[in-house]
């Protein structure tokens, strides 16, 4: 990673591919995620892949990957010297899993320069293959993910039966080893309390509804995210309509309860609550991450609302960022206690968003 | 008196019983000719136990016989308890070594047991692991040994065999 700098412009500091706050829908959908899970040929899965294995295993697909021809550049981050620090950056970045980050493996990820991909060496799988784009763009990002799929067929051996199709680790991945996944920034729906009923929708047909970081995590600063958890017997075509047809449905909900929002009586309320949450990212000397991003979701619904002005959507983007505690402490340049944390949020809120009251 | 369910024509003389974890899960009324055929007749008397072939057999690749109970899987060691502790696969080979168990799982996931969708259109080369032409002569020689009942040489060859799939003697 580059050298430590206290810049807006060091890279490490701006948001990646996922939070770039571009692309259709992006008022509300915030990024579109593929997930692909494979393994090789020749090689036992994790469960019963020993340190040597591992090690064969990492060395064989690090030289594969960098055979010339590969859609996308990537650059392979050996994560043996990575430090804790800057593993937990990488998950908050979404270029690793927290189980990557963990492993006592040999691991790696190769990452292309935008962050649209991220290809994790030795996870539950030998392989997971991710990208990623702003906004909804199934289509777009289902492309990209097929060309670069196709080129590593080429170099590596996939284990893969007709029946079964890409074998896995764990049999919930078994078949197209997809995961296909949409994060929504839903504050309408939380608000209006109507946010059990539009992830409902979801579940129904056989969706999975998740918090910012995935499995088991909360849905803080009102982010959720959609994806579909049958992986065999319907193809990669199908699953994408699976979770479009729930994604759609439930951004326009989103939609129309934020208009019921700015409507009548609720307006005042709604003012309110983005104020509020001005005034705390304005005031407040101490911050909590959960209470930092629930600020800085009211402050983003309220600019895409137009209820407030003056602040870029890159700027709140890069504050959700480094609101984290892994980059809060690298822009803090030093290792901070959770109390040193929050006081240095709510510092570092004020410089990033400008408001110096 | 029943007739052979294969030929129908025969006097069944062997039941045949499918067992699934010591519970009879379907049986079979054949007579002595359509058993042979079908490869039902009863091992001859050995010196050995049936555990004992059964485990030499294993290493043989033979495709399981649907409803057998599982048995380590012959790719990578896996065992059915810790497959059904861990709920994970050790290699591809699991697939079939847990297939009996592993069908009704996908069904409740997935509400399917069979793929759609993408397969690799190219294989690539694999790394350099099992070698199939010395993985076939290695079984070979194994069946010999358990054909001319040398069982010492066997139980070796089997064990080598083990190695060379898991990729762990070079070519």
């Amino acid at each position: 990673m580059a050298k430590k700098r206290r810049d807006d412009k060091n890279p490490e500091f701006r948001p990646g591919a996922w939070l770039a706050g571009t692309g259709p829908d992006s008022d509300i959908a915030i990024c579109t995620r593929v997930r692909l899970a494979r393994n090789l040929q020749g090689f036992p899965f994790s469960p019963r892949l020993d340190g040597d294995e591992s090690e064969r295993l990492y060395q064989f697909v690090v030289e594969r990957l960098g055979r010339p021809g590969l859609p996308v550049q990537l650059q392979v981050v050996d994560l043996s010297p990575v430090d804790e620090l800057e593993r937990s950056m990488l998950v908050e970045r979404h270029l690793i899993s927290r189980e990557l980050a963990t492993s006592d493996r040999h691991t790696g990820v190769a990452i292309d320069q935008e962050e649209s991909v991220a290809i994790m060496v030795n996870e539950e799988d030998h392989l997971r293959v991710q990208v990623f784009a702003p906004g909804l763009q199934p289509g777009q990002v289902w492309e990209r993910t097929e060309r670069l799929d196709d080129a590593l067929m080429q170099r590596l051996p996939m284990a893969w039966s007709e029946e079964f199709g890409f074998l896995t680790s764990c049999p919930t991945n078994t078949g197209t080893g997809l995961r296909l996944s949409v994060m929504l920034h839903l504050p309408g729906l939380v608000w209006s309390e109507e946010i059990d009923k539009a992830t409902n929708v979801a579940q129904k047909i056989h969706l999975a509804v998740r918090g910012l970081y995935g499995e088991g995590s909360r849905a803080l600063g009102d982010f959720y995210q959609v994806s579909n958890q049958i992986t065999l017997g319907r193809d990669e075509g199908q699953i994408r309509g699976d979770v479009m047809l729930a994604v759609t449905r439930i951004v326009q909900w989103e939609r129309e309860v934020r208009d019921a929002l700015l409507r009548g009586a609720a307006r005042v309320r709604t003012l309110d609550r983005v104020h509020r949450a001005l005034g705390t990212l304005e005031r407040a000397q101490i911050l909590s991450s959960e209470e930092a991003l629930g600020c800085l979701s009211a402050l983003r619904f309220g600019m895409q609302t137009k209820l407030v002005d003056g602040f870029k959507v890159e700027a709140i983007n890069q504050a959700l960022l480094l609101s984290q505690p892994a980059h809060l402490q690298r822009w803090s340049r030093e290792k901070l206690t959770a109390e040193e944390r929050d006081q240095r949020r709510a510092q570092m809120l004020r410089d990033i968003l400008g408001c110096h009251p | 008196m029943q007739y052979c369910t294969a030929c129908q024509k025969a006097i069944a003389t062997i039941m045949v019983m499918d067992l699934s974890e010591g519970a009879v899960t379907g049986s079979q009324h054949v007579c002595a000719q359509c058993a042979e055929q079908l490869g039902l007749t009863p091992p001859k008397q050995q010196k050995f136990s049936p555990e004992m072939l059964e485990d030499l057999l294993g290493g043989l690749n033979k495709p399981r016989a649907r409803g057998k109970p599982a048995e380590a899987c012959p790719g990578c060691g896996m065992t059915p308890t810790e497959f059904r502790s861990k709920g994970r696969l050790g290699c591809p080979r699991c697939y079939e070594a847990f297939r009996v168990e592993l069908l009704p799982l996908l069904q409740r996931i997935h509400e399917s047991q069979s793929h759609q969708g993408r397969l690799p259109s190219t294989v690539a080369e694999a790394p350099a692991g099992p070698d199939e032409r010395a993985l076939s002569e290695l079984r070979r020689r194994l069946e010999d040994a358990v054909r001319g009942e040398r069982y010492e040489e066997a139980a070796q060859l089997r064990d080598e065999l083990r190695r060379a799939e898991r990729g762990e003697l070079a070519p």
